[in-house]
């Protein structure tokens, strides 16, 4: 299956004041397809999602490191001009936000701002939009009446609209059925689903089930740290790491007991390091967990694969540094032979 | 036993705050009616129409012209309000949209502290500042070089329409900044993420999102703002120039307005028969205007805030 | 590719954009010079000619014979009857204005009709022109067969400064999370109790601050007490002769033909000033000092 990638995160760091918020992040966002951020709420899920499109800069006090390659270009690049990302990249927010104007007004305004004014243009665009979005029926015959006056459900399909209004090549959403009824839930949903084939649509989610129901890739993050993404069948039968277990279980999160450390930060050979790491997984007992730091890509891989071998499993693999990483692994059952 | 006088105490306090708010709003009634009824004699030997519209003021003839007064303060207030309304709004938006943290938290105490000044100290400032100011530069600049309404005028005092306008304006500024910038802050982040991230720019956001949506709030601070410079007083007494007879063709002619004709015959009020009458349907009048500008006013803000909670 | 980055450079529109973006931004500034210069002149015109004509014996003296026309004397009387008819008016209207407050905020729906009605009603009772307080103050005396006296000018200056004092503690006991409200009731307080023992406390800063903005716009007040207090030379001796305020001393010593007593006039303009500062720098420090205790 060739998956292309649309937008690719590398080594993004978020620092709100003193404190950080996103530690390391590397994806690879594919293209259209509908990517879900997971994870419980105040993890990092909206800040990362609010870095695709730099509303995030918005804010007081935040710092960003790293790079988001949309189509290959670095957006952080100071030179971008924001205004136009944000056109490529649409963003739809938790509670719905309509503009103060006529229904009309609200899907008008995007393609408005970015130059077009020709009544006719317009016309079809706010019709195609609305229709789109499932909502044309419902308002065609008030276009020129307020938007507040719709329904919630009525008003996130109209933010839709307006969204879809500035052709945009991704769709940002952020938590978009929180705050509605079942029934508009559903709707939206429905929508995201039929336009996956237009767009590549990347939405944040703390909703398991609303997660296994439109996603084709996940990403897991948890407390600023990116603990596995992978596609979405895979996720959900066969999560790799620990924390993602216990999150698709409902259990508690915990911190890992680490009962000995190992820093193999000088070793590039892989298989030197191997041999310390197997020295050490001997002497455990079982249930026991070892934390290792390495700093080469490819030690860290024949570790893993050879830590199997051992008994052992990987309970967490974090980056945390430009070119440092965190192992966890835990030895499950007495080892096999050398 | 217990249980009994606690709730005893509850029940005092409530019912004695109860009857203070219905006192207070009979109290407003009370005041309405009373100036009223202190105006009912002269009312009796002229009509409305006629106290209003007519500029003869002659209180010995019991000629009770309000028309003059009413133009004085027309004209004092339409310039503090041209003054006031721009510089207050533009203040207020940059104040809330762009200034940087520590420099709003400097300048909003320092526009408080001029709310804070009294209005006799206002009129002070303009007597020893504005006074000078319009009748050495500006009134003989203007007067030279635009000979014609609403410039064209002989009063070489100072004492003017405009310099009363002056002092009336940065009276203003306070109510007006404090408001609008109340009013902008109330419009939610969100709403402003919503347009920066369909690719407005942040002065595309605030001129059609922010200010649309802030529209009502500013109408109503502009709406406040007026009726608190209708109703100055001692300020305005002490550089309008308050002449009597002199009719208002131009910025820099005297003006004689309502609340300062009020003061001023208070000495005599109650020498000539019917003065007093009169003067106190003047109160009135002043009272009916600033009382609907304020219902209006209010009425708005009240509006805004029961939508917001919904 | 560098999509983003060269697509700035060739719109056109986007630089009008931005050049209305920053007139207007150069519009803004120049306002904000403009009223913060406006304040800046006002204080330093007041100092300027105030501070020169200041003498401690200005500040302890009453007025002797002629001091309207330039003869000996001070302001101390003016000054005393200021403080005392501001202060009792500001009790005055703190003992009905607090009660008024927590009323609208502990006893009645926060969205209720009555609720509402009051607080509209507070409202433009505020926006009343403080000359026309004075004008019914006066009529009341006179259907009354009163003379101008403190307890005239108390009671008005009290009945223009409860519309500011009520509004302002409303605002603040608006303010108090609906939790606390609800924390303190759900352990059996009475509203009585809850508002005492525990709002109070909360909404001290906030209080006080009120206290002070009223008393500062009573004691500024002119028009009010131009019909009701009457001036005296002397200090203020019993509740029913006419007492001298600041503002009217600031206003009667202007209007006079001679330089010296003018002068005189502005030296009392800064003392009223310095005193309005004064208030307005306490009411911050206590402020913040509060704010330190209370729940965010």
């Amino acid at each position: 299956m060739d998956i292309k990638t649309h937008i690719s995160v590398k080594d993004l760091n978020v620092w709100y004041g003193e404190q950080k918020v996103l530690n390391h992040i590397d994806i690879d966002i594919p293209d259209k397809k509908i990517t879900a951020i997971l994870g419980p709420s105040g993890c990092g899920k909206t800040t990362l999602l609010k870095c695709l499109n730099r509303l995030i800069e918005l804010q007081d006090g935040i710092k960003v490191s790293g790079q988001v390659l949309v189509d290959g270009e670095n957006i952080l690049d100071p030179n971008v001009e924001v205004t136009h990302l944000r056109k490529k990249l649409g963003l739809l927010l938790q509670r719905p936000q309509v503009l103060p104007m006529s229904i009309y007004d609200n899907v008008a305004y995007g393609p408005r701002i970015h130059g077009i004014k020709n009544k006719k243009a317009l016309d079809e665009i706010v019709e195609k939009y609305l229709k789109q979005a499932n909502l044309w029926t419902e308002v065609k015959g008030r276009l020129n009446s307020s938007a507040s006056r719709l329904s919630i459900g009525q008003q996130q399909r109209l933010c839709l609209a307006r969204t879809l209004a500035i052709e945009p090549e991704v769709i940002l959403g952020d938590e978009t059925t929180s705050a509605l009824d079942p029934v508009s839930a559903q709707q939206i949903e429905q929508r995201f689903l039929e336009l996956k084939n237009q767009y590549t649509i990347v939405l944040v989610t703390h909703n398991l089930r609303q997660a296994k129901r439109l996603a084709d890739y996940v990403v897991f993050l948890y407390l600023g740290d990116l603990i596995e993404h992978g596609p979405a069948t895979e996720f959900f039968k066969n999560p790799k790491y620990f924390k993602t277990q216990a999150y698709i279980e409902g259990r508690f999160i915990e911190d890992f007991k680490v009962d000995q450390e190992l820093i193999l930060n000088d070793t590039k050979n892989p298989d030197e390091s191997f041999l310390k790491v197997k020295s050490v997984l001997k002497n455990f007992q079982v249930n026991q967990i070892l934390r290792l730091v390495v700093s080469d890509e490819k030690v860290l891989q024949r570790i893993s694969q050879g830590v199997e071998t051992q008994g052992g499993s990987v309970l967490e693999v974090k980056r945390f540094g430009p070119s440092e990483w965190e192992l966890f692994v835990q030895k499950q059952n007495v080892s096999y032979a050398i | 036993m217990f249980k009994n006088q606690r709730h005893f105490k509850d029940l005092l306090a409530r019912q004695g705050m109860l009857f203070l708010c219905l006192i207070f709003l009979s109290l407003t009634l009370v005041i309405i009616i009373g100036l009223y009824k202190r105006s009912e004699p002269v009312l009796a030997i002229s009509s409305l129409k006629d106290l209003l519209f007519s500029s003869a003021w002659k209180p010995t003839q019991e000629k009770f012209g309000l028309a003059g007064f009413l133009t004085g303060t027309l004209w004092v207030t339409s310039i503090a309000m041209l003054i006031a309304v721009p510089l207050s709004i533009l203040t207020a938006i940059y104040l809330s949209e762009y200034a940087p943290r520590c420099l709003r938290d400097w300048v909003k105490p320092l526009i408080d502290l001029l709310a804070g000044i009294s209005p006799v100290i206002y009129g002070v400032w303009g007597t020893i500042a504005v006074v000078p100011l319009v009748r050495d530069y500006v009134m003989p600049f203007m007067s030279e070089r635009f000979p014609f309404f609403p410039f064209a005028s002989d009063n070489y005092t100072g004492y003017s329409a405009l310099t009363a306008g002056i002092v009336l304006a940065v009276m203003t500024f306070p109510i007006i900044i404090s408001i609008v910038e109340e009013v902008l802050r109330t419009v939610s982040f969100e709403l402003r993420e919503s347009s920066l991230a369909l690719g407005a720019t942040k002065w595309q956001t605030i001129k059609k999102v922010v200010l649309k949506k802030a529209r009502p709030g500013v109408i109503a601070a502009v709406i406040l703002g007026l009726s608190r410079a209708f109703g100055e007083t001692i300020a305005v007494l002490m550089v309008a120039g308050c002449s009597l007879g002199v009719s208002l063709k131009s910025i820099f002619d005297p003006a004689y307005p309502l609340p300062a004709l009020i003061a001023n015959t208070y000495g005599e009020m109650m020498s000539i028969p019917l003065y007093d009458s009169a003067i106190l349907l003047a109160a009135f009048v002043l009272l009916m205007v600033t009382v609907f500008f304020n219902i209006v006013g209010w009425g708005i803000l009240f509006r805004l805030e029961r939508n917001l909670v919904q | 590719m560098g999509n983003f980055v060269s697509a700035g450079k060739e719109f056109g529109s986007m630089n009008r954009h931005t050049l209305e973006e920053n007139i207007f931004k150069g519009l803004m500034i120049f306002s904000m010079m403009i009223v913060l210069g406006s304040l800046s002149l006002i204080l330093l015109t007041i100092f300027m000619k105030g501070l020169p004509a200041i003498s401690l014996k200005m500040l302890l003296q009453t007025p002797q014979g002629g001091y309207y026309i330039g003869k000996e004397g001070g302001i101390l009387n003016a000054i005393v009857g200021s403080l005392v008819l501001a202060g009792a008016a500001t009790l005055l209207a703190f003992v009905i204005s607090l009660p008024i407050a927590l009323y609208l905020n502990l006893y009645l729906k926060k969205n209720s009709k009555f609720a509402y009605s009051i607080r509209f009603l507070f409202d433009v009772l505020y926006g009343i022109p403080a000359i026309v307080y004075g004008a019914f103050g006066f009529s009341v005396m006179v259907f009354f067969h009163l003379r101008a006296s403190l307890l005239a000018g108390i009671l008005t200056i009290a009945l223009l400064i409860i519309p500011i004092m009520a509004r302002s503690m409303d605002e603040v006991l608006k303010m108090i999370p609906f939790e606390l409200k609800e924390a303190s009731v759900a352990i059996g307080a009475t509203r009585w109790e809850t508002a005492t023992k525990v709002i109070l406390k909360q909404a001290l800063p906030g209080i006080t601050t009120a206290i002070l903005i009223a008393f500062g716009r009573g004691i500024g007040d002119a028009a009010a007490v131009l019909f009701t207090t009457g001036f005296t030379d002397s200090l203020p001796t019993s509740l029913f002769q006419p007492v001298a305020t600041l503002p009217l001393a600031i206003f009667f010593q202007l209007a006079t033909p001679f330089p010296d007593v003018q002068a005189r006039g502005y030296a009392s303009a800064f003392v009223l000033t310095v005193l309005i500062l004064f208030i307005s720098l306490i009411s911050r420090i206590l402020s913040s000092r509060f704010t330190r205790n209370i729940v965010k």
